[in-house]
């Protein structure tokens, strides 16, 4: 137990201070960061190409500077990256941004950040929409060649298909711990609760990967040998982009429900995807996009996020669902609807919080979490 | 043996206590709120008014936004299960309860056995609550229980434009000025903080018998206005304020005989 407080201490204490973590990381390693803004970006070649990528998933600033060029229905998250940039907090530790226009707001950030934040280079990707087919994997090679040949200006260095490879495993291996990570809060439920949960993870955003890895498999393996247990509290799935305020999570933990399974951009979303075994790494990387599932960020035709969101409650045993939705996040706000009615045709409680980054009282959410967990009881 | 359920809102307190047959002794609302001497008042005076003394109270359950600040409580449970428990006891057959207090509303949906399964509340501005109320009230120069009577004797619809208290304030006030009658004004705030609620409640689906509780609930014109937002009759709740303080009496009855 000795083994699993103090393992989760180094992740908390990471994930707890982004920005001084970042700069430490920089400092110990002496290598350069790149700021993933934060979606679904080609990690293995900035990893490749010796740099290390550090996640950009807002934080608690004050929003003065940014809403010269966003608008007020602008979610909160992308406020505070564009408030960082602009007051050249990102400047202090980041060599270089990647970011992909995912949604509408971030589409005009690409835009945006090229003459707000002149002092810091902008690697600006395209995904396709129709990922599934074979021209999208071609296309999205083309897009990470485009992106590599940035990445190598800035790290003034070729990158290797060896290298590519080499970050891929690394990456493969990261993902992998991460999917065992979020099955054994099952047996945990109490030492992992909301809150250590979501650091755990967090942590990884502002690590070197494979560091991360180590030390997230010698935690895997502390729990696993350690005696499960009991646990009488609720278990719910929470779905969205992330969610923040540390507060926020404490709610979760203060009413006995745990965060057993999630769906956030932020989390599961990132790692749950096995990569395929064979073709080249772009093309492996490609793939991972193509076969990602109930992410509103990528295209699905066949909108099957509801009933992906069923299989997941059945997987993890979850007695409820916990939508966090991000405010004003349209891609979110467009599936939501759907998955909504297919969740409670199918008898799945339902609480639908809408969050800010930078709320600055959870009293309410708390009453909500709190009534939540009864109408479960 | 005696049951306290003890009601901790924003701008009242209300205390409820019923016997171990669920019989209830006696239920006060006072209008000062969490964070004063409110909740210690009504509670003594809920004891004195049954005739019993603190001591004799076997089980007390808090609930409301200062539920988690009163010490007192041998429990505590959110608004929303309270509101729901003293709904289905009072109105057999409730399935939707639309509670406007001072700082929020709530629409909670109970399944036929009368538990909750599913609620919203509004989101944190004042837009839709008593709050508002208070406001117009305050403009309009008069009492929040004379807006009632004021609002029947409207003549001319009025719509306020502005969802938020401040802006719609400010926009009262110069209707005021420009000769808009008083009356109007009144039953226009109403139509302003039943259509927000209104929209609440169809976000849920709304099922009838519909319940509305919580002190807005005493302002008849409000009530007729909701009804007509909604489209279904509406029953209030007897003294609709300490609905929440029953429904915390009985979640106290039933612990306690749980243990
Ligand atoms: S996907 Fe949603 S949360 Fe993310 S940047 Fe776009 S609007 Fe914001």
């Amino acid at each position: 137990m000795a083994d699993i407080k103090s393992l989760i201490a180094e992740f908390e204490k990471v994930a707890l201070n982004p920005a001084k973590s970042a700069a430490e990381l920089k400092k110990e390693t002496g290598k350069k960061l790149i700021g993933m803004f934060p979606y679904h970006l080609p990690e293995e070649i900035v990893y490749a190409a010796g740099m290390l990528p550090v996640g950009m998933w807002g934080g608690q600033t004050e929003i003065k500077l940014s809403n010269k060029y966003l608008q007020s229905f602008c979610c909160s998250m992308i406020k505070a990256n564009f408030e960082m940039g602009m007051n050249k907090t990102y400047q202090k530790v980041l060599d270089g941004v990647v970011m992909a226009a995912y949604c509408d707001t971030l589409k005009c950030i690409c835009e945006d950040w090229k003459v707000a934040v002149t002092d810091m280079p902008l690697i600006a990707m395209y995904y396709p929409q129709n990922r599934k087919i074979a021209a999208a994997i071609d296309y999205m090679g083309a897009e990470f060649k485009k992106a590599q040949e940035q990445l190598e200006a800035i790290a003034g260095k070729k990158v290797t298909e060896a290298d590519l490879e080499a970050a891929w495993e690394v990456y493969e291996a990261y993902r992998a711990e991460s999917r065992k990570f979020v099955k054994l809060v099952a047996k945990m439920p109490k030492t992992l609760n909301a809150t250590v949960r979501h650091l755990v993870i967090k942590a990884a955003w502002f690590m070197d990967k494979k560091v991360y890895t180590e030390k997230l498999a010698a935690l895997n393996a502390a729990i696993e040998a350690a005696p499960a247990e009991e646990f009488n509290g609720k278990k719910v799935l929470v779905e969205g982009i992330m969610v923040e305020p540390i507060a926020l999570l404490d709610a979760f933990v203060e009413n006995d429900v745990c965060i057993i399974g999630d769906d956030l951009s932020h989390q599961s979303r990132m790692f749950r995807i096995e990569g395929r075994k064979e073709g080249t790494v772009y093309e492996k990387m490609a793939y991972r996009i193509a076969d990602a599932y109930a992410d509103p960020l990528l295209l699905d035709e066949k909108k099957e996020h509801g009933k992906e969101l069923i299989d997941m409650v059945k997987e993890y045993g979850a007695d409820g669902v916990v939508v966090c939705a991000m405010k004003f996040c349209d891609p979110e706000e467009y599936d939501y609807p759907i998955f909504k009615e297919e969740l409670e045709a199918a008898n799945i409680p339902v609480l639908y919080m809408e969050i800010e980054q930078q709320m600055e009282s959870v009293g309410q959410y708390k009453t909500r979490i709190q009534a939540f967990a009864e109408t479960l009881a | 043996m005696y049951f306290l359920g003890v009601d901790i809102g924003s701008s009242s307190s209300k205390a409820a206590i019923i016997d171990e047959n669920k019989n209830i002794l006696v239920r006060v609302a006072r209008n000062i709120g969490t964070g004063t001497n409110g909740p210690t008042l009504v509670i003594n005076q809920a004891l004195e008014e049954v005739g019993i003394t603190r001591d004799q109270i076997n089980f007390t359950v808090a609930t409301g936004y200062g539920r988690v600040t009163f010490t007192q409580a041998d429990k505590q449970i959110t608004e929303i299960s309270c509101h729901g428990k003293g709904v289905a006891h009072l109105v057999p057959g409730a399935h939707t309860i639309i509670d406007i207090g001072g700082q929020d509303a709530k629409v909670i949906r109970l399944n036929d056995k009368g538990n909750v399964d599913n609620f919203l509340m509004n989101e944190k501005c004042a837009a839709g609550t008593g709050r508002f109320l208070e406001v117009m009230a305050r403009i309009l120069n008069c009492g929040l229980e004379d807006l009632s009577g004021l609002a029947k004797e409207s003549t001319e619809e009025i719509e306020i434009s502005n969802t938020c208290t401040v802006f719609a304030e400010s926009e009262v006030i110069s209707q005021l000025a420009q000769g808009t009658a008083k009356a109007d004004v009144a039953q226009g705030a109403n139509n302003s903080i039943t259509s927000r609620v209104a929209g609440l409640a169809r976000r849920i689906g709304i099922t009838p018998v519909v319940v509305m509780t919580g002190g807005v609930a005493k302002n008849d014109a409000v009530v007729r206005c909701m009804e007509k937002q909604i489209g279904y009759d509406i029953t209030v709740a007897p003294d609709p304020q300490t609905v929440g303080a029953l429904g915390a009496a009985l979640f106290a009855l039933e612990t306690f005989n749980k243990k």
